[in-house]
């Protein structure tokens, strides 16, 4: 049972239509305290969309969000205080220096500009401070992103593909930065392509295609109730000693069979089991493959 | 809406105005055609200034009527009535070999510290000296004066001008003529500045960011508009200052200089609000610079040549033709009060018809703002 409280958001039949199509067709879900919920999908299937209600930008067609204690359509001005958005693309004023980039935002929450450092320290870019963001590197921008969004020490933390277009190194640490957040208390609702990534993140994870959400657990459970649980079997060859590896699933009888005649014959030198990814998850529940 | 977050940007904005090579561009253009007209304007009056001079005291007063001129040249008289004779009495003499004629009390600092109201006698020759020179050595004789003793006008100054001319001096007419052009140029800044500023925040997807921070599309537009203004107003005060654009009725001019700003701004939040990128808004925007600029050609001496010709009607057509026109009459001091009220109705009647367009417009925007 989770307590009401407890719930940083909760949303109940949320739908949105746009001219043409209905993008979102009544969501539910409930993200709680500092919990890392990832919400994944391929493109256009209304992750996008579903952050932009919760978030105020965008008003749902019909059902009824909270974000934070604040009702998204009623509660706008006050929702705004209590979220940060890291957005898909990087949009900060590339002209100006980190620094100013985030004063700029210190102005608009009135906050004072002493916090500037302080999240510049938290998101390791203290030294280039004073530099133009158009010569930071792509992770640099997204950590800067990051430090803008926790600027006003928001509750709830919104991340829309934080680790796209990033290399492995820089992904890497927008990912520590992110435990860091979740582990100081912040809940975060991000979208991600990388299941990989959400894998490691995530608490728990909802899986939405053509604006609605098929499966909502967390990674483990999702992975044994729809994955296949296999083992790898390295075999040790009687007549010349060379080796081979077979994959058995292990719901199924005849690989049960198999496997029990491997293990009878003696020639089997390692047995390996392997848990399914989300990715092949995601394919069995959706029937396509999630970017 | 919040003051609060309409100064954060207008304060955001103001940095990045300064850091943006070609928005800076825009910033330095008014200041570089002043400067230009101003030099234009000096390879015209290379004449150089006659001064007649009795100064018993060795007064001040001298050197900064003086200085006023450049070239000049000062001639000692050695009484007084040598510079009456050179004037003719009140100044009847048509054929004066002197542009100004200045007689100085001996005592004059401390008759004027005494409050005895000293006489200055100052001779004029309209047919070399402007309107508008005119004008400031009387107010520099006086602002001097008011230095040496008190506030409270302390000397009689006897002003006068011979060959006072019946048709405003070639000189004068070029000199706000330039003037009015300078002021056209500078009131393109509102206009060049702010399609950018709006453009480059839905381009960046930055508009994006601010509609999740406390500030609303109404904060952005108003903070936006602030600080062109701001910009637009400094710009067009340094370059009329520049080519000594303060002459005339001086009130009607900072008035057509505020109304230029807002029909300025009004065009550009325009063009900021119907255009999606910075090339569309830049090719309109270099179009409408022409606007700006040829009604203001004719609007000076060159319309007076094409008086009530189909080129002056054309022109009618632009409400920036009343800017100029209404400029160019009020530093000449020639304004009535029936042409300023027509040329301060068609441009308040222009902006607030721009502003209703641009508000329908930004409305519609503004309920799509997320998407964009």
């Amino acid at each position: 049972m989770t307590d009401n409280n407890d719930l940083m958001i909760e949303a109940s039949d949320l739908r949105r239509v746009f001219k043409s199509s209905e993008a979102v067709k009544g969501i539910s879900l409930s993200v709680r305290r500092s919990e890392i919920f990832g919400l994944l999908g391929p493109n256009g299937a209304g992750k996008t969309t579903t952050i932009r209600m919760l978030t105020g930008q965008i008003e749902p067609s019909s059902g009824h969000a909270t974000v934070a204690g604040c009702d998204v359509v009623r509660d706008h001005q006050r929702l705004k205080e209590r979220i940060g958005v890291v957005p898909e693309e990087q949009n900060l004023y590339e002209r100006l220096s980190a620094r100013n980039n985030l004063r700029f935002n210190c102005w608009l929450y009135n906050l004072p500009e002493s916090r500037v450092d302080e999240v510049l320290d938290l998101v390791h870019l203290r030294d280039r401070a004073k530099d133009p963001v158009r010569t930071f590197s792509n992770g640099m921008k997204q950590r800067l992103l990051i430090a803008r969004a926790l600027l006003h020490k928001p509750p709830m933390l919104f991340l829309d593909e934080p680790s796209r277009g990033l290399d492995p190194i820089a992904a890497h640490e927008v990912r520590a930065t992110i435990e860091q957040m979740s582990r100081d208390g912040v809940t975060i609702m991000l979208t991600t392509h990388l299941l990989e990534e959400a894998d490691q993140l995530c608490q728990r994870i909802a899986f939405i295609n053509q604006g609605s959400i098929l499966a909502n657990d967390t990674p483990r459970n999702l992975k044994f109730a729809h994955g296949q649980r296999t083992l790898r079997v390295t075999r040790c060859g009687q007549e010349n000693g060379s080796q081979s590896e077979i994959t058995l699933s292990m719901d199924t009888p005849a690989d049960q069979a198999r496997l029990a005649q491997l293990l009878a014959q003696g020639d089997v030198q390692a047995i390996h089991s392997q848990e399914a990814t989300l990715e092949e998850v995601f394919i069995e529940i959706a029937g396509v493959r999630p970017a | 809406m919040h003051l609060r977050t309409i100064l954060a940007i207008a304060r955001k904005d103001a940095i990045d105005i300064l850091l943006n090579r070609s928005m800076l561009t825009v910033l330095i253009l008014p200041i570089l055609f002043a400067v230009l007209f101003l030099f234009m304007g000096n390879l015209f009056s290379g004449h150089t200034t006659n001064i007649l001079v009795y100064n018993p005291g060795q007064s001040a007063i001298v050197r900064v009527v003086s200085g006023a001129f450049d070239p000049v040249h000062i001639t000692e008289a050695n009484a007084p009535a040598d510079v009456t004779a050179a004037f003719g009495p009140n100044g009847s003499r048509k054929d004066a070999a002197y542009d100004i004629g200045l007689i100085v009390p001996a005592d004059f600092e401390h008759a004027l510290q005494a409050g005895s109201h000293p006489q200055v006698d100052l001779y004029l020759n309209d047919n070399n000296v402007t309107a508008q020179n005119s004008t400031l050595i009387q107010t520099t004789i006086i602002n001097y004066s008011r230095q040496v003793a008190s506030p409270q006008l302390p000397v009689a100054l006897s002003t006068a001008i011979i060959n006072p001319s019946s048709t405003t001096h070639l000189e004068d007419l070029i000199s706000t003529f330039y003037g009015t052009i300078t002021l056209m140029a500078s009131l393109m800044v509102g206009f060049s500045l702010m399609p950018g500023l709006l453009i480059e925040e839905k381009e960046k997807k930055t508009l994006r960011m601010l509609m999740v921070t406390p500030a609303s599309f109404t904060d952005v537009i108003l903070g936006k508009l602030l600080v062109v203004l701001g910009y637009q107003l400094l710009l067009s005060l340094v370059a009329l200052n520049i080519v000594n654009g303060f002459t005339g009725q001086i009130p009607l001019v900072l008035l057509y200089v505020l109304l230029g700003s807002c029909l300025s701004l009004a065009i550009g939040l325009l063009l900021g609000g119907a255009f999606q990128t910075s090339s569309a808004a830049g090719g309109i925007g270099g179009m409408l610079s022409f606007i700006y600029t040829i009604p203001a050609i004719f609007s000076g001496p060159v319309g007076a040549l094409f008086s009530n010709s189909p080129i002056i009607q054309l022109m009618k057509i632009f409400p920036t033709y009343y800017i100029a026109d209404g400029v160019y009459k009020a530093m000449q001091n020639r304004g009535t009060l029936n042409d300023q009220l027509l040329d301060l109705g068609v441009l308040v009647g222009s902006i607030l018809i721009l502003l209703a367009l641009t508000t329908w417009i930004l409305r519609r925007q503004s309920s799509i703002v997320a998407s964009i």
